[in-house]
């Protein structure tokens, strides 16, 4: 049910075009997780769990979901020997002294630095092309931490420093979570993860996760919140999906390949006088997959034979999630064509989506069709409610990634978004690229992203990375 | 001159043949650690054989902030002084019932203080000044024993030729045993898993 309210539907979606266009450049590339803590820690390569880092292979995933821990892992597989802050014998004389624990005996500290050639085209306001070339040496970089802290914790933390034009720097904390790892019942079963980070609810699709330097914008950046068909792609107030969350998540493996997770967080903000969330309403999600074929989810091989190549298996898996919010009382301002302010309130959104990975050897197929909901009620600065609209919109992306030779991978993405109103502008992306690894830790990006609804909005970016 | 010699070496060799000690020795593979040190190789109870309890005491130090040796096997009833070599307290407690859950307490470096082992245990040793110490007394119930180098060799000398359960422990693996004939110098080689 929909009320009048008075704007232009026609100047709005020219509006969006442009800021879809904007988006294009300025919605921000994606942070790279590469941890070479961890190489160090088990004296091991990059490749042992990444296909190209920061995607990870069947392996690389078990040990994620592990805690950071390798299958049915050894004392002598840990070269750099933890730090013991207890003996292991002070279990059994807790509480009479601290449950014992141990650091790991390296620093866990690793850098991640992007340096990019970026060349980028949009459409202005008035309609003409912007083009720019732009050497950004460095684009950012990235301090990671990471490890485990005895037998049933482990840690991430990624603080990213983002260099501004100026020649300063923006830093933000995009992780920092502590993990609680199998502290009861079966091993992997029951896992808890604590703080800032990136929900499993995204695991596989996230931009963390990604061989490409672009995450899936339509489905992270997306913002529908507004008068017809939201505001578009906009950075950082995209609510399609969280890309980073603060709450907690519990998640775990049973049966070796049924994934669950379910998690809380604070939802949409921030909230008035320095508070982090909108309203005292709490976001939650739930995902459910089930991988046939290839490793078990938590590294195990019994009855599956792999090829040596580690990337490659013959696998599926497939999961449902669900998100569900409710931004009641938290008033986002827009304009309409004329000038007139209005507040809108999301107060209740909720997305269903299914994902899908098909590994067939060097080959990797995935992606995930979103459905999204939102209650938006339109009130003028008074307060007074003029219209109250439940509009649906439909998100899905597709894509390959191809391991020509170990140092040669290709990736192909397309990415789409249909507004639930028919007066707001589709949009449909283009993600190619071309990766060269030229050492386990160095690699080469050639990446290319058109936006198909507008020509003249594309970017071209030439992207190095090293991580040690 | 060469007869009575003769005679002699004869005479010797006849007369110690029977009581002649061998050895066992072999290797202890500690599968997944590091390495292979800190294993126990010990002959367990020998049916109808008992073994007075050493006068001699035995030492565990406490040097460098850790325990020295990290694994002592002593015979049942041996007393083992517990010695403070660092210039810092130490403290020396079990929380094992076989060892009466002693706690002995904090002294200064260069003081003793000692526990006699009554009975056969495994008695896991802590600090609670630094908890990350840890170190291990296994009191036996002989004194046929041998701790693991790094390579996981082991000999246990003057072992009388007979038949016997050897058993292997370690801090962090399942133990083993095996039932072993010894004849002269005889060889015996575990492995341990977690």
């Amino acid at each position: 049910m929909r009320g009048e309210t008075p704007y232009s539907r026609r100047a709005l979606a020219h509006a969006m075009i442009a800021v879809m266009g904007l988006a294009l450049v300025f919605v921000t590339v994606a942070p790279v997780h590469a941890l070479p803590v961890f190489a160090r820690k088990y004296h091991t390569s990059c490749q042992t769990c990444h296909t190209v880092f920061p995607k990870l292979n069947p392996f690389g995933e078990a040990f994620r979901l592990r805690g950071y821990r390798l299958p049915s892992e050894t004392e002598a597989q840990v070269k750099e020997k933890p730090v013991s802050l207890g003996a292991e014998a002070y279990k059994r004389v807790w509480p009479d002294a601290v449950y014992p624990s141990d650091l790991p005996g390296g620093a866990p500290l690793a850098i991640n630095v992007k340096m990019a050639n970026v060349y980028a085209s949009s459409k202005d306001d008035s309609g003409h092309q912007v083009t720019h070339n732009d050497f950004q040496f460095p684009q950012e970089a990235n301090l990671f931490s990471a490890g485990t802290l005895g037998e049933h914790f482990s840690f991430l933390g990624e603080f990213t420093f983002a260099e501004t034009p100026d020649g300063g720097s923006e830093t933000e904390i995009e992780h920092a979570q502590l993990h609680v790892n199998s502290p009861f019942g079966p091993p992997n079963l029951v896992n808890f993860k604590v703080g800032k980070f990136s929900p499993d609810l995204e695991d596989r699709f996230q931009e963390m996760w990604l061989m490409t330097d672009n995450g899936v914008d339509t489905l992270f950046a997306y913002n529908p919140i507004g008068l017809h068909g939201g505001t578009g792609l906009e950075e950082d107030v995209g609510i399609s999906l969280p890309s980073l969350v603060k709450g907690i998540e519990m998640y775990g493996i049973a049966h070796h390949r049924l994934f669950y997770t379910v998690g809380v967080t604070n939802g949409l903000g921030p909230g008035p006088n320095d508070t982090v969330d909108g309203n005292s309403s709490k976001d939650v999600w739930a995902r459910i997959d089930y991988k046939f074929g290839g490793m078990g989810l938590d590294g195990d091989t019994t009855g599956v034979t792999l090829p040596p190549e580690n990337w490659r298996e013959k696998s599926l898996r497939v999961g449902l999630l669900g998100y569900s919010g409710d931004g009641s009382g938290i008033d986002f301002p827009v304009e309409d064509a004329n000038g007139v302010t209005f507040n809108v309130q999301d107060r209740r959104y909720q997305r269903v989506g299914v994902f899908g990975s098909w590994i067939w050897n060097d080959l990797n197929l995935f992606g995930v069709a979103l459905h999204g909901t939102d209650t938006l009620r339109v009130s003028d600065e008074s307060g007074a409610q003029l219209d109250e609209t439940k509009p649906g919109y439909d998100t899905w992306f597709l894509q390959a990634d191809y391991v020509i030779k170990p140092p040669f991978q290709v990736s192909l993405r397309y990415e789409d978004l249909t507004p639930g109103d028919s007066s707001a502008p589709k949009s449909r992306f283009l993600n190619a690229n071309f990766t060269f690894l030229m050492r386990a830790n160095i690699k080469t990006m050639l990446e290319y992203r058109r936006d198909l609804e507008e020509t003249q909005n594309y970017q071209l970016a030439a992207v190095l990375r090293f991580a040690y | 001159m060469k007869t009575p010699l003769l005679l002699s070496l004869v005479t010797l060799l006849t007369v110690a043949g029977p009581l002649t000690a061998g050895e066992i020795h072999g290797q202890v593979t500690c599968k997944g650690l590091r390495n292979s040190a800190d294993a126990v190789v010990y002959v367990d109870q020998i049916a109808g054989k008992s073994f007075p309890a050493p006068a001699e005491h035995a030492l565990m130090d406490q040097k460098d902030l850790q325990f020295q040796p990290h694994v002592l096997p002593v015979l049942v009833g041996t007393t083992v002084d517990f010695l403070n070599s660092d210039a810092l307290l130490h403290n020396v407690f079990t929380p094992d019932k076989c060892a009466d859950r002693f706690n002995l307490g904090s002294w200064p470096q260069g003081h003793k203080k000692s526990y006699t082992f009554k009975n056969p245990c495994t008695a896991t040793l802590l600090c609670n000044v630094h908890p990350e110490m840890e170190g291990y007394i296994l009191a036996l119930p002989t004194p046929y024993f041998a701790v693991t180098d790094a390579s996981g060799a082991y000999t246990i000398e003057n072992v009388p030729d007979g038949s016997y359960t050897v058993k292997v422990w370690h801090p962090k693996l399942k133990s083993v045993s095996k039932q072993v004939t010894v004849s002269g110098s005889t060889e015996v080689s575990f492995s341990l898993t977690k």
